[in-house]
C-alpha cells in the first residue's frame, strides 16, 4: 500500500475505531461490576474481612452439695499433623525425639509414632490425625514437643478444639447428673439434672458480634451495632452428697452382683428438708456388668407390693376401723376371696396375731382381710383415704420423665371384687421407688410431707442467685396419734425377733423400715417367668431421723435369694451404718480443776526462771528434769542429762557466764 | 504567600493531629483484641486444670477409692462413729 495521507488516516480510524469499542467494553463491564453485581461483590468483599460471630456462652457447671464437680464443660483438643510443611531438615532433626516424647505420654512404642510419621510424610498428608480428646494439660505438652513447639508453619503442628462436657464421678449417678444434647434440627435430649436445668440456668445465652478481620489471624470487633453480650450459664448446685453417693453406689453394685439381679436403685433423702443426697440406678447388661442405665428411682412405677402395707395400715388406723392391737386369724396362711387365694409367704400361717405383729412378720392374710372387710361395702372410702394422702399424685421432679402412679378408683377399668384386698399389700397399684420413699419420709417427719428436692442452688460466681426452700406439700398426711403408732410399728419391724427385718439389727444404732417382696410377671403363671422384686424402705435413726431411704432390687436369681431383706436390707444397713459411723459422738465434759498447792507452787518459780533474760547459768538444782533441760536449751545450751526425776547436781555453776558454757551435764535422780 | 495560609498550615496540622489519634487508637483496639484472646487462653487454661484438678482430689477422696488404697495395708473403715470429747468452757 503507498504511503499517503489517506492511508495513514484510514489506519488512524481503525485503530481508534478499535481502541474506543475496547474502552466501550470496559464501560459496560464497569457498569456492570459496579451497578448490576455492586452489591453482591460488596458483600463478598465484606466477608473477607468482615463476619458476625456468634460467641458460645460458657455453660454453668453442676456442683454438689459438698461443692464436688458433678457436670463442666471443659474444652477437648484433637491434634493433627502437617507433614508436608516441615522442611527435611527439621524432619530428619526432631522427627525421633518427638515420636519419643508421643509414645511416652499415649504409652505407646515410639517405633509406632515413627512408622505413622514417615508414612504421613511419604503420602504428603497435611492433615494427619495423632491424638484426640486430648484434655488441657496434655495439649500444653504435646505442643512443647520438638518440632512441634516451631508452631504450624515450621513444625505442622495442628490443633483444634471443642468443648464437651467433663462428669467427674464418671458412671457414678450418671442418670441422675444427666446431660443435654442437641442434635441438628435443633430437638433437645434432656436427661438427669444437667438435661433439666439447661435450658434456665446452666446453658447461658449467645453473644453476637461483627468483628473485622486483623493481623495473626485475630478478628477485632467493630461497630457499636449488633452487639450482643453472651451471658455465661449459672452454676447449678445440687442436694447430692457424692460421700453418701459413693457408699449407696458401692452397696448397691455389691447387692445386685451378689443376686445377679436384673436392675436396682437406691435413694437417700434428708428427712426435714426432702433433699436427695444420693440416688443411684444400675442395671445389668448382657456381660453381667452394671452400669447407670435408666433412672428407675424416678421413672419406673411398679407395684411396690408389702411396701406398701404401711399405707393401707395408716389409712385404716385413720378411719378407725382398726387398732394395732386388732386381732387377725392368719387361717393357715390362706385367705380365699372368691376364685383366688391370698397366700403369706409363712406357710401355715402365723394363727391368730394382733395388727401390729401382722405388720413386722408382713402378713398378707391379715391385711387383706382388714382392708376387705372394712372397706367392702364402701371401697371408695379406702380410696378417696389414699388420694387425701396423695399417693395417685406424681412429685413434681424437675428431671424429665417421672414415673405415673397408678390407684384405681372403684368402678375404673380392672376393678374387681378382690382389688381391695390385693391393694392391701401393695398391688393392683402402682408407685415409684421416690414416690413410695416421700410417703415413708412424711412418716418420719411427723407426718408432713416434704417434696423431694434435688437442687439447692443456682450461682452466678459465689454469689447466690436464686435458692430453692424446702417444700412441705402437705403439713400432716394423718392424725399425729396414727403417726406414732405406725413409727413403733416401723421400729419393731427390725427391732423386734419376728420382725421381717431383724436380721438387720445392729445394737449400735437403730433403724426403722419395712421389707417388701412382690411378684412381678405373675400374670402368665409361668414359673420360669415369674420373677420378684426386693425392697426395702424406711429411715434412721428410729428415733428422730435424719435420713429415709429406700432401696429396690428388681429380679434377684431366685436361686440366691430374693427376700427384700435379705436382697436389699443390707444396702440400706449400709446407708445407715454408714450414717452412724460418720457422724461423730460428742462428749462434753466440765474440766476438773485440780488443786495442789506444790504443783502450783513448783510452776509458778519455773514459770518466774522462764521469764527472766538469762546471761548467767541459772540455779536448775530441785527443778524436774523435764523443766530444766527445756530451761536450759532455751537460753541456748548444750544439756545432756544423766538419770531419770528432778536435778540433783549441775556441771556447771550457777552464776556462769552462758557464752563460755558449752555443754552442760545434769545428774538428776 | 497570601494572609490566609498560617490559618491552612493550623488546620492542616489539626487534620493531621487527628490522622494520628484516629490510626494509634486503632492500633490500640487492635491490641487489646489480642490482650483479650491471650486472656481468653488463659481462663481457659485455668479453667480446664481447675477441673482436672478437682476431678482428681474428688476421686481420690471417695470413700470407696480410699478403701481400695488401704486394702492392702490392712486398714478398714471403722463400725464405730468418732468420739469427740468436748470440754466445756470454764466457769469463772
Amino acid at each position: 500500500m503507498p504511503i499517503t495521507e489517506k492511508n495513514i488516516m484510514n489506519r488512524l480510524y481503525l485503530v481508534a475505531g478499535v481502541l474506543f469499542l475496547f474502552s466501550a467494553g470496559i464501560m459496560v463491564k464497569l457498569f456492570d461490576i459496579q451497578m448490576v453485581k455492586g452489591s453482591e461483590y460488596k458483600a463478598l468483599a465484606l466477608n473477607k474481612t468482615e463476619k458476625m460471630f456468634t460467641i458460645e456462652p460458657n455453660r454453668g457447671n453442676l456442683y454438689s452439695a459438698d461443692g464436688s464437680l458433678l457436670a463442666a464443660s471443659v474444652p477437648k483438643y484433637e491434634i493433627r499433623f502437617d507433614a508436608k510443611t516441615v522442611s527435611p531438615e527439621n524432619f530428619e532433626a526432631h522427627m525421633p525425639a518427638l515420636a519419643d516424647s508421643l509414645g511416652m505420654l499415649f504409652q505407646r512404642p515410639s517405633s509406632h509414632y515413627l512408622r505413622l510419621f514417615r508414612k504421613a510424610r511419604a503420602n504428603g498428608n497435611r492433615y494427619k490425625l495423632i491424638a484426640r480428646n486430648i484434655d488441657y494439660l496434655d495439649y500444653v505438652r504435646i505442643k512443647s514437643f520438638p518440632l512441634f513447639e516451631l508452631g504450624p508453619y515450621k513444625g505442622g503442628f495442628i490443633e483444634t478444639h471443642k468443648v464437651v462436657r467433663e462428669y467427674p464421678l464418671g458412671k457414678m449417678a450418671a442418670r441422675s447428673i444427666g446431660y443435654e444434647r442437641v442434635d441438628e434440627k435443633g430437638y433437645y435430649t434432656r436427661v438427669g439434672l444437667d438435661g433439666a436445668f439447661g435450658e434456665r440456668y446452666l446453658r447461658g445465652k449467645e453473644g453476637k458480634r461483627l468483628k473485622q478481620k486483623i493481623a495473626k489471624g485475630q478478628w477485632k470487633p467493630v461497630g457499636l451495632d449488633n452487639i450482643i453480650e453472651p451471658e455465661d450459664g449459672k452454676d447449678v448446685i445440687s442436694t447430692l452428697d457424692i460421700n453418701i453417693q459413693d457408699i449407696a453406689h458401692h452397696a448397691l453394685l455389691g447387692q445386685l452382683e451378689k443376686y445377679k439381679a436384673d436392675h436396682g436403685c437406691v435413694v437417700v433423702m434428708e428427712t426435714r428438708t426432702g433433699e436427695i443426697k444420693a440416688i443411684s440406678n444400675l442395671g445389668r447388661t448382657k456381660e453381667g456388668k452394671y452400669y447407670e442405665k435408666l433412672n428407675y428411682a424416678v421413672g419406673e412405677s411398679h407395684e411396690p407390693g408389702s411396701t406398701f402395707k404401711l399405707m393401707s395400715l395408716i389409712a385404716a388406723l385413720e378411719d378407725k376401723v382398726v387398732d394395732t392391737s386388732t386381732v387377725f386369724d392368719t387361717e393357715r396362711g390362706r385367705y380365699r376371696l372368691y376364685d383366688r387365694v391370698v397366700n403369706d409367704s409363712k406357710w401355715g400361717g402365723y394363727g391368730k396375731i394382733p395388727l401390729s405383729r401382722a405388720f413386722a412378720v408382713s402378713s398378707n392374710t391379715a391385711f387383706a382381710k382388714m382392708i376387705h372387710e372394712n372397706y367392702k361395702t364402701q371401697p371408695e372410702k379406702l380410696v378417696n383415704r389414699l388420694m387425701n394422702m396423695g399417693i395417685h399424685k406424681k412429685i413434681g421432679l424437675p428431671i424429665i420423665g417421672e414415673g405415673e402412679p397408678v390407684l384405681r378408683f372403684p368402678g375404673d377399668k380392672g376393678w374387681s371384687g378382690v382389688s381391695l384386698a390385693w391393694m392391701s399389700h401393695g398391688y393392683e397399684i402402682s408407685m415409684t421407688p421416690l414416690q413410695t420413699l416421700a410417703f415413708y419420709n412424711a412418716i418420719a417427719n411427723d407426718g408432713a410431707y416434704v417434696q423431694p428436692k434435688l437442687i439447692r442452688e443456682v450461682r452466678e460466681g459465689n454469689r447466690v442467685l436464686k435458692r430453692f426452700g424446702t417444700n412441705i406439700t402437705n403439713p400432716s398426711i394423718c392424725s399425729k396419734s396414727t403417726v406414732k403408732k405406725a413409727q413403733q410399728l416401723l421400729k419393731d419391724v427390725v427391732l423386734q425377733d419376728y420382725g421381717t427385718g431383724h436380721g438387720l439389727y445392729s445394737e449400735s444404732f437403730s433403724m426403722a423400715g419395712k421389707t417388701g417382696t412382690c411378684q412381678k410377671n405373675y400374670v402368665g403363671k409361668d414359673p420360669d417367668k415369674l420373677a420378684y422384686i426386693s425392697s426395702f424402705v424406711g429411715y434412721f435413726p428410729a428415733d428422730e431421723p435424719k435420713y429415709s431411704c429406700i432401696v429396690v432390687i428388681h429380679e434377684p436369681d431366685k436361686g440366691v435369694g430374693y427376700y427384700g431383706a435379705d436382697v436389699s436390707g443390707p444396702v440400706f444397713k449400709s446407708m445407715a451404718q454408714k450414717i452412724y459411723t460418720s457422724s461423730p459422738v460428742i462428749d462434753a465434759v466440765s474440766p476438773e480443776r485440780m488443786e495442789n498447792e506444790a504443783l502450783e507452787d513448783s510452776f509458778q518459780k519455773y514459770f518466774a526462771t522462764i521469764q527472766k533474760q538469762h546471761q548467767t547459768v541459772p540455779n536448775v538444782r530441785g527443778m524436774s528434769g523435764m523443766d530444766a533441760v527445756a530451761l536450759l536449751e532455751n537460753i541456748g545450751l548444750k544439756v545432756e542429762v544423766k538419770g531419770n526425776g528432778k536435778v540433783t547436781k549441775q556441771s556447771v555453776d550457777q552464776g556462769t557466764d552462758i557464752k563460755t558454757v558449752k555443754t552442760i551435764t545434769l545428774e538428776l535422780s | 504567600m497570601s494572609g490566609d495560609a498560617p490559618k491552612n498550615w493550623l488546620f492542616l496540622l489539626f487534620a493531621s493531629f487527628l490522622a494520628a489519634l484516629m490510626i494509634s487508637s486503632s492500633h490500640q483496639a487492635d491490641k487489646r483484641v489480642h490482650e483479650i484472646a491471650a486472656l481468653n487462653e488463659k481462663v481457659r487454661k485455668l479453667r480446664s486444670e481447675f477441673v482436672e484438678g478437682r476431678s482428681k482430689v474428688q476421686q481420690l477422696r471417695l470413700e470407696s477409692s480410699i478403701k481400695n488404697t488401704l486394702v492392702e495395708s490392712g486398714l478398714k473403715p471403722s463400725i464405730d462413729p468418732p468420739k469427740k470429747i468436748k470440754v466445756k468452757a470454764e466457769e469463772k
